[in-house]
């Protein structure tokens, strides 16, 4: 009798250690990630939960958003101009932290995220931005290279990646070329091709057609979508209600810092 | 860091550095200057230093006995001295070993030496150590009554003079010195920040494409750095070059002025101007990052 008891306080001492053991190696990101794996959490890439923003001088950026982007999608975000679209963005790659709610993306927890691991997203993630903020000392090739140079990567990959990139948004001619030798649709295929070179899991962009005429604007719509395609989640901030219209992608629209429709192939929904 | 790293590290530094050429030469320029004032006066600190250990290495009292002085005289002398009541201690030298003593003091005084080496025209004499400093004066006169006694040398007071006077110095520099650090970390801090804004795309594009902090930040650190250096070392080369000729003048218009080597003086200023400079540069470029460059 009290050997068996004996016996059994030593099993349940031994679990209990197992676990506090297993707790320790497996707690924060590889835990998180099993937990994700394990549920539905695995298609999973960018969650929001109940976000609001609020700025210092009290305007609301964004209130009580809640919406999951899974891997692969393709989201636009719709609205009129002010209504939070660019605050949105700006939580996505950490350039803002929420007032409230939880960001997540990946394995980050954006809010309790330190500046010392905003890198570690920044490089996960490729921003595509209406200016195209590229540096006009510059080629087209140093601007793309430069992206891998500041994240340390070798030559060799350099040398490798980078004319892949610039073939795949098709300025192969163009590689030696200056940012103001090329127009503004080139201008914008060498920030796509920056955003890329890193291999980034999804890819942001903030009105990334909004200084092009119709055509170019759908031509660089394209690319994203053949970007997609290849396996990339796309999250794009846009006004071009036609492209919208024409994609039939899934559609979030914001108004007022607040979330009104989330369609699975919406339209764009506004006049003008 | 990887070697990649530090390629691009070298190379943003010196492009930065040449692309605001002339604000990184005014900047280095204030350095070398503040630095050749802090220099000049640890010349002028080391010179009053030097004076001063070699009075206080000096005896109390020195005698000199006139050369026409038999030895026995000198030794019947020493013996005399010796029962002297406030004596402590007598010490009696040769000529010979007063030439080797001087050697020491001078040791840049080459012309001398070859004067003393063909005919010594030094004197033989005593060192007198007296039990307290008041008894100094009736000593010197008790010994200079003696009949062979040529003359008789003391100092006291010049010495805690001149202690005062490489106090004042000292004091002196540091208070410039602060002055002008603050002056010159000012102008360094204003380079940086001119290099950051001409940079202010490229570390926007680094930010959003994950370049870490230190990443972006060393680049613009090791350029104060250099600013730093470079002006000490124009500083040093300035008050190197500029005391070898001091030593020189010095030497044939002051022969007996006791001067600090050359190399005592450029290993101290060295010293100075090198911590000096990279102090300098390195706060005032964290200083310039903390304003400018919030991450």
């Amino acid at each position: 009798m009290k050997r068996s008891q004996d016996l059994s306080i030593a099993h349940h001492a031994i679990v209990q250690d197992f676990k506090s053991v297993c707790r320790k190696l497996w707690k924060c990101e590889a835990w998180e990630r099993t937990e994700k794996i394990v549920g539905e959490g695995v298609r999973r890439l960018i969650r929001l939960d109940g976000v609001t923003k609020r700025y210092a001088n009290g305007h609301h950026g964004l209130v009580n958003v809640s919406l999951t982007v899974n891997r692969g999608d393709f989201v636009f975000l719709v609205g009129p101009s002010g209504a939070g679209k660019s605050t949105l963005i700006r939580l996505l790659y950490g350039e803002d932290k929420a007032t409230a709610g939880e960001v997540m993306i990946d394995q980050f927890r954006l809010r309790s995220m330190t500046l010392r691991q905003l890198p570690r997203l920044r490089r996960q993630l490729g921003i595509v931005f209406q200016d195209v903020k590229l540096l006009p000392t510059r080629t087209v090739f140093q601007n793309v290279a430069f992206a891998m140079e500041v994240v340390g990567a070798s030559r060799r990959d350099i040398m490798r990646r980078v004319p892949q990139v610039i073939e795949l948004v098709g300025l192969k001619n163009r590689r030696d070329n200056y940012p103001d030798q090329l127009s503004g649709g080139e201008q914008q295929r060498v920030g796509i091709a920056r955003a890329l070179v890193n291999q980034p899991i999804y890819v942001l962009a903030d009105e990334p057609t909004g200084n092009l005429d119709p055509e170019t604007a759908a031509d660089i719509m394209r690319l994203f979508v053949e970007i997609n395609r290849r396996g990339a989640t796309v999250v794009m901030a846009t006004h071009a209600r036609d492209l919208v219209n024409q994609l039939q992608r899934r559609v979030i629209a914001i108004e007022g810092g607040r979330m009104v429709r989330d369609d699975v192939r919406g339209a764009y929904g506004y006049d003008a | 860091m990887t070697l990649n790293s530090a390629g691009h590290l070298f190379r943003e530094t010196g492009r930065s550095l040449t692309k605001n050429f002339w604000m990184a030469l005014a900047s280095v320029s204030t350095v070398a200057i503040s630095l050749f004032v802090l220099a000049v006066f640890v010349v002028v600190s080391t010179n009053v230093n030097h004076v001063t250990t070699l009075l206080q290495n000096e005896v109390e009292l020195r005698v000199f006995v006139k050369p026409k002085a038999t030895r026995p005289e000198e030794l019947k002398l020493l013996g005399q001295i010796r029962h002297w009541p406030d004596v402590r201690h007598v010490h009696f030298f040769t000529k010979e070993e007063a030439a080797k003593q001087l050697k020491g003091e001078f040791p840049n005084q080459h012309a001398l030496f070859d004067v003393i080496a063909k005919a010594n025209p030094l004197f033989d004499g005593f060192d007198i150590y007296t039990k307290n400093p008041a008894q100094i004066p009736s000593v010197a006169h008790r010994a200079q009554a003696v009949p062979i006694v040529h003359n008789v040398v003391y100092q006291g007071t010049v010495v805690k003079r001149l202690t005062r006077l490489g106090h004042i110095v000292r004091w002196v520099g540091w208070i410039v010195e602060a002055l002008l650090a603050v002056a010159t970390l000012m102008i360094i801090v204003n380079t940086i920040r001119l290099a950051v804004f001409s940079r202010r795309r490229e570390i926007q594009v680094m930010r959003l494409v994950g370049a870490t902090n230190w990443f972006i930040r060393w680049p613009f650190i090791l350029e104060g750095l250099s600013i730093g250096i470079f002006g000490a070392l124009l500083a040093e080369v300035v008050v190197s070059a500029g005391y070898r000729w001091v030593v020189g003048a010095a030497a044939r218009a002051l022969p007996f002025w006791p001067i600090a080597s050359l190399h005592t003086v450029v290993d101290r200023t060295a010293l100075f101007t090198g911590i000096g400079g990279l102090a300098v540069g390195g706060v005032a470029s964290i200083i310039a990052l903390r304003r400018f460059l919030r991450v």
